[in-house]
């Protein structure tokens, strides 16, 4: 099968080549031309061959024999323990392969194929052979055709005899078609034969099929879902370092420490049980005043509501009449103030708080000597809460006066029908006093009328000046260990000694009633006493005064000075008369006799003119000078005029009302009518006055008619006379 | 005085090896358990706090249930959330924080 090169026809075509040569002489020529301009390069290692060698020619033969594969191979085989021939690996060396779809005839699988078409592979046989018969026969005619060929024509080309062969083979099926015609009646015969053979089957066809399918209905999808609750989660954050974790170990070692240490105390029997007690109480104490602050609100809240018809009077309501009574004004009661401890006491002295404009304080004590009341009481109320007071400072005796201090308005300086004087810090405790005098010698011997807050001290310390029944007036400074007292100074009356009852001879006191301190000058101040003598002091003299004013036949029960000019002051007496001073002028500038005992006088804070007062029946009297000399503006009843009397009364400093005290212990506030507040009216030349100055102008034009004579002349002085 | 305070010392560094439970919301079986736990497993791995941590958590989930998460270190800052009555947050030998948490 191998192609082989028969070595015999190489000379042949060399011989061939020279014959050509001299055709291709001047073509040759050309390339040795060609070839001349250049020079051939060659590799180094070329091997020089001479012309013989050259023209040597070396035959090769291609077998079918690979020499590469070892001849008589061995190998060891361990199963038989010795070396046993390998197998070869064969010489044929598949190039290319492809497996066709035709089948031998008398092959098993062809067979089964005609049994299957329905065909007998029998009569198969029998048909080949006939074939083959025909065959030979068809190829001993061809024989003879080619013999006849061969001797017509002597080189016939094998492609002509392939042609022949070509044309064959339609004709041998003609001849079988017409053998199977020729065997028709045969088949017809064998029909029964071949139906033995079973049904013919159909061959699958591999190209033609088609699919078959079938949807059915799709059930509908439905989702049914439930949520649990989540455990509970809470988030927890923390930075740690080793120091940090150091230190809890130090605090825990600490604590630790100090329960061992509290072990051994228990061990030795002491009770460690203070410090765990003190806390809970704290807490308490803390919690209680907690509660106490918003009950308060709690009740304000209620108070509000109960009293809101008072509040919007207070607020809104102006007399509407007032505008037709050109001289006259009136006053609306609105709040009552009572405390049921001190109902049986009387007001002794109100006071409106510098600092808190709806805060006033009550003192509650008695007058009538003949019915003394157990106890006493100072109260502070608020406009805010008129059924409780805000502040109670309940003390054994009767509370006689009040002052407040005006820088620190929780100082309150109470004096005392026992003689002493006590100061309460009501921010910290108004159950115990601040300060107290000394019950045995830091006291007055008599009933103190009268306390008020002096000007503090250089080195900032408080004081306060309080005059007594005893005729002394006190200066008590409120130093760190308690209160230090000076006598300022003590009055006896200038009347000759009165004998004693063992031949001593006594200086007979002054019993003092009231004191004002000079707004302006904190030297001067003015003191009444029993006696109705009215005496301007210096608290730079100790013995003596500066001047004595003759102002009543009865004790003087209150002196106020006139807040716009400091030189004018009023004076009231059991007397029935209010009386009006200038200062250095013996004689008074006014006097009014009102008919009854005035307890109380005060010049309102609003208007220079205006001044009230209360009598011991029950009634207010409003005085406008401006208005009328002579007649009070207003005269009201608060109280019933058989039961009670009224006491006190006090002008608030930013609002039309007023405070009025009687002795049943109850505070009436009142509402000044328009009429009693008349602001001044600038005149038209001097509309810039501010009006401080107008109300000045005001009291000075009034006073100027009645000075007599109109310049003062100065008395003399006593105090130099004394040095003398 | 500085004797007594050298002696002070000496036995604050001996108290420092017990566990110190600085916040645990925890039954106090539980929270006694898991300080047991992590006294174990601190001691046990006292060079490497990541098998420390690994230990405590294997341990807690075997007793109490998965899954347990286990922080331990020296110095770290977190914030987690957890299931409430399952946190604990506590000090181990002086140097070491471990948190405990589900």
């Amino acid at each position: 099968m191998a192609p082989t090169v028969n070595p015999k026809t190489a000379p042949s075509q060399l011989k061939t080549k020279k014959a050509d040569k001299g055709k291709t002489d001047d073509a040759d020529a050309d390339v040795e031309q060609y070839t001349r301009t250049k020079t051939l390069q060659k590799p180094k290692d070329q091997v020089e061959l001479t012309d013989s060698q050259l023209k040597e020619i070396i035959a090769k033969t291609l077998t079918s024999i690979n020499p590469q594969i070892p001849e008589s191979e061995v190998e060891w085989s361990y199963a038989q323990m010795e070396f046993v021939p390998a197998p070869t690996i064969g010489h044929m060396v598949m190039v290319f392969r492809q497996e066709g779809g035709l089948l031998k005839k008398d092959s098993e699988e062809a067979r089964q194929q005609m049994i299957e078409m329905g065909m007998d592979p029998a009569e198969l046989d029998m048909e080949s052979v006939e074939e083959e018969q025909i065959e030979e026969e068809e190829m001993i005619e061809e024989e003879e055709m080619k013999g006849e060929e061969v001797e017509g024509e002597g080189d016939v080309d094998e492609e002509k005899a392939e042609g022949e062969e070509d044309e064959k083979p339609p004709e041998a099926e003609k001849e079988e078609e017409a053998e199977e015609d020729v065997e028709g009646e045969e088949v017809v015969v064998k029909k029964p034969e071949k139906k033995k053979g079973g049904r013919p089957r159909k061959l699958t066809n591999l190209f033609n099929f088609c699919e078959r399918a079938a949807l059915t209905t799709t059930n509908p999808s439905r989702s049914q879902e439930t949520q649990t609750i989540p455990p509970p989660m809470a988030t927890f954050s923390a930075v740690v370092t080793t120091s940090f974790v150091y230190d809890s170990y130090m605090k825990d070692w600490c604590i630790q420490e100090a329960e061992r240490e509290r072990e051994k105390r228990e061990k030795m029997g002491l009770p460690p049980k203070q410090v765990i007690k003190k806390t809970p109480q704290q807490l308490h104490e803390e919690l209680q005043s907690r509660i106490f602050k918003s009950a308060r609100i709690l009740e304000r809240m209620i108070n509000q509501n109960t009293y809101v018809e008072i509040a919007k009077d207070y607020r809104y309501w102006d007399d509407p009449s007032d505008d037709y009574r050109v001289e006259e004004g009136t006053v609306l009661p609105l709040w009552k103030f009572e405390y049921n401890k001190t109902k049986k006491h009387t007001v002794c002295d109100l006071e409106w708080n510098p600092h808190y404009y709806d805060l006033f304080a009550v003192c509650f004590g008695y007058l009538d000597y003949s019915k003394p009341v157990g106890g006493g009481a100072l109260c502070l109320f608020t406009l805010k809460n008129p059924s409780f007071p805000d502040y109670v400072c309940m003390t054994e005796s009767a509370v006689i006066c009040v002052d407040t201090h005006k820088k620190y308005p929780f100082m309150i300086v109470i004096g005392l029908y026992d003689g002493s004087v006590r100061v309460y810090n009501i921010n910290i405790s108004c159950k115990e006093p601040a300060y107290q005098s000394n019950s045995v010698e830091n006291k007055h011997r008599g009933i103190v009328w009268e306390v008020k807050w002096a000007e503090d001290l250089t080195d900032g310390e408080l004081n306060f000046f309080s005059v007594g029944g005893d005729g002394k007036v006190n200066n008590w400074v409120l130093m760190q260990g308690g209160l230090a007292v000076t006598t300022i100074i003590e009055l006896h009356l200038d009347q000759a000694p009165v004998a004693g009852p063992d031949g001593t001879t006594l200086k007979v006191k002054a019993s003092i009633c009231c004191i004002k301190l000079h707004p302006v000058n904190p030297e001067i101040y003015l003191i009444g006493t029993e006696e109705g003598s009215i005496y301007k002091c210096s608290v730079a003299y100790s013995s003596t005064y500066l001047m004595k004013y003759e102002a009543h036949q009865m004790p003087v029960c209150q002196i106020d000075y006139n807040k716009f000019n400091t030189d004018i002051f009023i004076s009231c007496s059991m007397d029935w008369r209010i009386k009006i001073w200038e200062d250095n002028r013996l004689e008074p500038l006014f006097v009014f006799d009102i008919g009854d005992r005035v307890g109380d006088v005060k010049w309102a804070p609003y208007s220079s003119t205006v001044f009230a007062c209360v009598t011991s029946d029950g009634k207010i009297y409003v005085y406008d000078l401006n208005v009328n000399k002579y007649k009070p503006i207003c005269v009201q009843a608060i109280v019933s005029k058989k039961k009670n009397k009224t006491t006190k009364l006090a002008f608030n400093y930013n609002l039309p009302i007023v405070v009025i005290g009687d002795d049943k212990g109850c505070s009436s506030v009142v509402k000044l009518s328009p009429n009693l507040r008349i602001p001044c009216k600038a005149p038209k030349k001097q509309q810039d006055l501010d009006q401080n100055t107008l109300q000045l102008m005001k009291l000075d034009k009034l006073l100027a008619v009645l000075r007599e004579p109109s310049t003062l002349i100065l008395p003399e002085d006593t105090a130099e006379k004394d040095d003398d | 005085m500085a004797d007594d305070e050298k002696k002070g010392d000496d036995s604050k560094r001996v108290v420092n090896t017990y566990p110190l439970i600085r916040h645990s919301d925890m039954s106090d079986e539980t929270q006694n358990e898991a300080a047991e736990i992590v006294t174990t497993a601190c001691e046990k791995f006292a060079a490497n706090n990541e098998e420390a941590a690994k230990m405590i958590k294997l341990q807690m989930d075997k007793k109490f249930g998965p899954p347990y998460n286990v922080v331990v270190g020296e110095a770290y800052g977190f914030e987690i959330s957890y299931e409430i009555g399952n946190v604990c947050y506590l000090f181990f030998g002086g140097n070491i924080a471990a948190v405990i948490w589900k």
